[in-house]
C-alpha cells in the first residue's frame, strides 16, 4: 500500500549501500537491537504513524479434554467448548504477559495456529509486539492484541480506529441422528432436514455469540476480520465444531475518518503480491 | 564433500575465479541490483553433513531416574504424585534441552555458512545476498546435511573489507527497501532448539487417556502443564539464541517454524528454528508520508 | 414438525440482540471495511443462513442427456432457504443489505444424501439513514467484494440482489460401439457439447429471470459453477451467480484512474 520508489527519485540508493557497507565494517554499536517478523514495507507503515516494533513474540497453550468427551451423545460438547475456551485465554494472556514484559503497547500480525485433538486442544499464537516509538511502557491489562497485519493495524488507526484484542467464541455439537423410518421417508423426497439445521444452525450461532460476548466484555464497539472455521472433527466425523475469532475494535476519535482513495489501473501484466518470505 | 573447514573443493576455486558470474538471481533481483550499485561476481553456496548421536534414544532403557544434562539447558523434572501403583506407571517425567543436538545443528549450519562466505571470498565480493538455506535430515534422523547458497556481490570502487562478507536471505527490492530505510545487512541468523519431552503420568493420561485409569476421577481437566512448559520453552530458547547472536543489532523478517516429532514410549522431541537477518541502523528512518490508499481496477 | 419456510431456529435471537444494541461484527477485511464505509455504509453484523436438505434419489436414463429436474429443484430450494435466512437476519438488525456473500455446500459423512447449504455475509446500513432495499422491499444482498461495492457506488448504481440460476445436467454415456469407434481420434463429443451448453443456458436463463423479477437493469459479476458434488462425472450442476443492480439517481463519481507501474516483482 505505500507508495513505491520510482524509477527517477531523488534516493540515491547506491549511496546508500555503501554507507551500509562502512556501518558494517565499524561493527556493532552500543543499541539494544529489535526482533521482528514484519516486513520492511510493514515497519514503514508502522513509522508513518509513528509506531516501531518491539520484539517478536509468542504465546501458548495445550488444555485437555476428558476421555469420554466425544462418544457420541447429544446436543452441545461443552467439555470441548470449555476445553477450547480455555487454551485461547490462557495462550492470549501469556502473550499478553510477554509483550507488556518488553514494554510493548500491543501485538500485531499475531497468528493464530489451533489444532483440536480427541484429548486436547492446542492454541499456539505468534506476533510482534510494537509501540508508539519511544514510548514507556503500559500496563498489560491495556495491551491489545490483533491478528491484523502491521499495514490493516496502520490503516485502521489512520481511519480513527484502535484495536482492543482478539475475540474468539467456539461451539460443539452432535450431529443428531436420524430414526430409520425417516430414513426410508426420505429417500426419494427433496425435504430439508431441520432437526439437523436446528442443531447446526444452533451451534454456529453460539460460536458467534460467545465471540461477541468476549468483544463486548473488552468493551469494543466491533468485531473486523471474523473467520469462521466449521467442520467435522478427524477423529470423530458425528462431532461438529464451529469457532469463529476477529479483531475487536472501537473508535479512537470523535468519528471515523475517512481515508478517501485514489483509484489506479496497474499497467502490469502480472499483479504479484509483496511476500515477507524470503527464505527458499 | 570430505573438505577440511578451511579448504573449498578445487572446482569452488576454479569457478568462483573464472570470468562470466553465474547467479541464482530472478530478473528482478538482478535489476534491484544494479540500481543498488551492488555487481554479482558469482554464485557461492556451501554444504556440510553432520552427524549426531542420540545418546540413548530411549528413556525406558535408563537405569538411572535422571537423564545427564552435562551442557546445562534447560531441564526439569515432573514427579508422579500417586506412590506405587504398577510397574507400568510412569512415576516420573523429564523435560529437557538436548543441548548436544543443538549444539551439532549449529555447528553443520555455521560451517555451511562459512564455507559459502569463503567462496564469495575468494571472487572479491562485498557480501552475499539472497540467500537460501536448506536442511534435510538423512539417515533416519541421525545425519543433518546443511547447504546455502547465495550470489556474491561487489561494490565497485568500494574498499575491500578486512572481515568475512556481509551475508542476508533479502535480494532485488526487499533490499533495496531495507537500505533505503537506512539499515545495513549484517548476517543471516538461524536458531534451532531441541527440547525432548519424556512424559510422566498424568501428561500420558491427558494425551493418550491410558495409564491412569483408575485415578481417572482424581484429574481434572486442565492444562497439559509438561506441554506447555516444554514447548513454551523451546521457543524462548530458539527467541533467546537468537537474540544472543544480534550483539545488539537488529532482527529483521524473522520466520519462526516449530515442528514435533514423536518417538517410541511417548516421547516426543519439540523443535523451533528461528531465522532472520541481522541488520544494523545506519541511518534514521527519514519522515515519512503517510501513504496513500488506493483502490486497484483489476 | 416441519417448519414454515422462512423462521430462524430460536438460538440466533439472542446473538442479533447484541448485534441490535450496537456492536457490529463483520468478515469483511480492514481495507473492505475502510471501502464499505467510504460508501457511505456502516456495517452492522455477520448474518448468515443455512439448511440442511436432504436430496432425493433421481433415477436418471443412462444413455440420455437431460435436466435432472428434482435435484435442480433440491439445489434451488436448499440454497434458497439458507439465503432467505440470511436476509431476515440482515432485516431483523435493519440492515439495508448484505455484502460480501458467500454461498458453501457442505457434505457431512453420517449424511448421506444430505448437504448443508449455509450463506454468509456482512449485513450493513446506510448512514444518511436513507433506505435502501430493493425494489421487493427487503435488504439487498449481493456477492460483491467490499472494493467492488466501493466501485459500483461510483458508478450510480446500486446492487438490488445476488440472483443465481441453477441446472443439475445429466450427461448421456455414449454406447459402448460409438466410443470404441472413435477411440484415437481427434473428434468432437456432440453429446458433451450439446448437453453442456443446454445446461449452462438453462442456469443463465433462469438467474436472469431472478434479475428481472427484481426489476434490475443488469447483472454484474457474473460467474457460473460447474460441480458434481457426489454424483459421479455425468452428473454436473451449473450454477450461475452474479449481483443484479439497478441505476439510481446518485451521481456518477467515478474519477479517471490514475495508471501506476508497480514495481513490486
Amino acid at each position: 500500500m505505500s507508495a513505491l520508489t520510482p524509477p527517477n527519485s531523488e534516493v540515491d540508493l547506491a549511496g546508500a549501500m555503501r554507507a551500509a557497507l562502512a556501518a558494517y565494517s565499524q561493527g556493532p554499536g552500543s543499541g539494544k537491537g529489535t526482533t521482528s517478523d514484519l516486513s520492511m514495507d510493514e515497519e514503514l507503515n508502522l513509522h508513518a504513524i509513528g509506531w516501531e516494533p518491539v520484539e517478536f513474540v509468542t504465546g501458548l497453550s495445550v488444555y485437555s479434554t476428558p476421555p469420554m468427551t466425544w462418544s457420541w451423545g447429544q446436543g452441545e460438547i461443552s467439555a470441548a467448548s470449555y476445553s477450547h475456551e480455555q487454551a485461547f485465554q490462557l495462550a492470549m494472556a501469556r502473550l499478553h504477559r510477554q509483550a507488556a514484559s518488553v514494554g510493548a503497547h500491543g501485538v500485531v500480525g499475531v497468528e493464530v495456529e489451533r489444532s483440536i485433538h480427541a484429548s486436547h486442544t492446542e492454541i499456539s499464537l505468534m506476533g510482534t509486539a510494537v509501540r508508539p516509538v519511544g514510548a514507556a511502557a503500559i500496563d498489560a491489562d491495556h495491551v491489545f492484541t490483533s491478528d491484523l497485519s502491521a499495514r490493516d493495524f496502520t490503516l485502521l488507526m489512520l481511519a480513527g480506529w484502535e484495536p482492543l484484542g482478539l475475540a474468539a467464541g467456539a461451539s460443539f455439537v452432535f450431529a443428531p441422528r436420524r430414526s430409520m423410518g425417516a430414513v426410508m421417508s426420505q429417500q426419494t423426497q427433496n425435504v430439508e432436514l431441520t432437526n439437523f439445521t436446528e442443531a447446526m444452525y444452533s451451534a454456529r450461532e453460539t460460536a458467534m455469540e460467545r465471540m461477541q460476548s468476549a468483544a463486548l466484555a473488552m468493551k469494543g464497539t466491533g468485531v473486523v476480520e471474523v473467520k469462521v472455521f466449521e467442520g467435522p472433527m478427524y477423529f470423530a466425523s458425528h462431532a461438529v465444531g464451529f469457532t469463529a475469532w476477529g479483531t475487536v475494535v472501537r473508535l479512537r476519535e470523535e468519528q471515523h475518518r475517512h481515508v478517501s482513495p485514489t483509484m489506479v489501473v496497474s499497467l502490469d501484466d502480472v499483479d504479484i503480491a509483496f511476500s515477507a518470505d524470503t527464505l527458499g | 564433500m570430505t573438505s577440511e573447514p578451511t579448504d573449498l573443493p578445487e572446482a569452488a576455486e576454479r569457478r568462483m575465479t573464472s570470468g562470466a558470474f553465474t547467479s541464482g538471481l530472478s530478473v528482478a533481483d538482478f535489476a534491484a541490483c544494479l540500481e543498488m550499485g551492488l555487481e554479482p561476481v558469482g554464485f557461492a553456496q556451501g554444504f556440510c553433513a553432520m552427524q549426531w548421536s542420540p545418546l540413548g534414544s530411549s528413556m525406558s532403557n535408563a537405569m538411572s531416574p535422571y537423564r545427564s544434562t552435562t551442557g546445562g539447558g534447560y531441564s526439569e523434572m515432573f514427579n508422579c504424585p500417586h506412590g506405587f501403583v504398577s510397574n507400568d506407571h510412569r512415576q516420573w517425567g523429564q523435560n529437557y534441552e538436548q543441548t548436544w543436538y543443538e549444539s551439532a545443528w549449529h555447528t553443520g549450519f555455521d560451517a555451511a555458512l562459512q564455507r559459502m562466505v569463503e567462496e564469495a571470498t575468494e571472487a572479491g565480493a562485498h557480501g552475499v545476498v539472497g540467500v537460501v538455506d536448506s536442511q534435510q535430515v538423512m539417515g533416519d534422523g541421525y545425519l543433518l546435511e546443511f547447504h546455502l547458497s547465495g550470489t556474491a556481490v561487489k561494490i565497485p570502487g568500494a574498499p575491500a573489507l578486512q572481515q568475512a562478507p556481509f551475508t542476508t536471505y533479502l535480494a532485488g527490492q526487499r533490499l533495496a527497501k531495507v537500505v533505503e530505510a537506512g539499515y545495513a545487512p549484517v548476517g543471516v541468523v538461524a536458531t534451532l532448539s531441541s527440547v525432548r519431552m519424556w512424559p510422566f503420568c498424568i501428561t500420558e493420561y491427558q494425551l493418550h487417556g491410558s495409564g491412569l485409569s483408575m485415578f481417572a476421577t482424581g484429574v481434572s481437566t486442565s492444562e497439559i502443564d509438561q506441554v506447555v512448559r516444554a514447548k513454551s520453552y523451546s521457543r524462548q530458547i530458539a527467541r533467546d539464541a537468537a537474540k544472543h547472536a544480534l550483539h545488539g543489532d537488529s532482527l529483521h523478517g524473522a520466520r519462526v517454524t516449530t515442528s514435533e516429532r514423536e518417538l517410541g514410549q511417548g516421547e516426543i522431541d519439540y523443535h523451533t528454528v528461528i531465522r532472520g537477518n541481522r541488520i544494523r541502523r545506519f541511518q534514521d528512518f527519514k519522515a515519512l508520508p503517510v501513504p496513500q490508499p488506493t483502490v486497484r481496477l483489476s | 414438525m416441519a417448519k414454515e419456510q422462512g423462521d430462524l431456529p430460536e438460538a440466533t435471537g439472542h446473538r442479533l440482540e447484541e448485534l441490535e444494541k450496537g456492536l457490529f461484527t463483520s468478515d469483511l477485511s480492514v481495507n473492505e471495511f475502510l471501502l464499505v464505509k467510504e460508501a457511505g455504509f456502516h456495517p452492522v453484523g455477520f448474518v448468515m443462513g443455512s439448511s440442511i436438505y436432504h436430496i432425493g434419489i433421481q433415477t436418471r436414463k443412462w444413455g440420455q442427456s437431460q435436466e435432472l429436474t428434482k435435484l435442480t429443484e433440491a439445489m434451488y430450494n436448499a440454497r434458497e432457504l439458507a439465503m432467505t435466512r440470511m436476509e431476515e437476519e440482515a432485516a431483523q438488525l435493519g440492515a439495508d443489505g448484505v455484502v460480501g456473500v458467500r454461498l458453501d455446500v457442505n457434505y457431512y459423512e453420517w449424511g448421506s444424501d444430505a448437504a448443508e447449504f449455509i450463506a454468509v455475509g456482512t449485513a450493513v446500513k446506510a448512514e444518511d439513514g436513507v433506505s435502501r432495499l430493493n425494489t421487493l422491499g427487503k435488504p439487498f444482498t449481493s456477492d460483491l467484494s467490499g472494493q467492488d461495492f466501493w466501485t459500483l457506488s461510483q458508478t450510480g448504481y446500486a446492487p438490488q440482489g445476488l440472483v443465481m440460476g441453477t441446472c443439475v445436467y445429466h450427461i448421456a454415456h455414449r454406447g459402448l460401439a460409438a466410443t470404441l469407434g472413435s477411440a484415437g481420434q481427434n473428434v468432437e463429443l456432440p453429446n458433451f457439447t450439446q448437453a453442456l451448453y443446454e445446461a449452462r443456458e438453462l442456469a443463465m436463463t433462469r438467474m436472469q429471470d431472478e434479475a428481472n423479477r427484481l426489476g434490475a437493469t443488469g447483472i454484474v459479476g457474473v460467474r457460473l459453477e460447474e460441480k458434481s458434488h457426489q454424483w459421479g462425472s455425468h452428473t454436473i450442476e451449473f450454477l450461475a451467480l452474479g449481483t443484479a443492480v439497478d441505476k439510481t439517481g446518485a451521481p456518477v463519481t467515478l474519477t479517471r484512474p490514475t495508471t501506476i507501474i508497480s514495481l513490486d516483482n
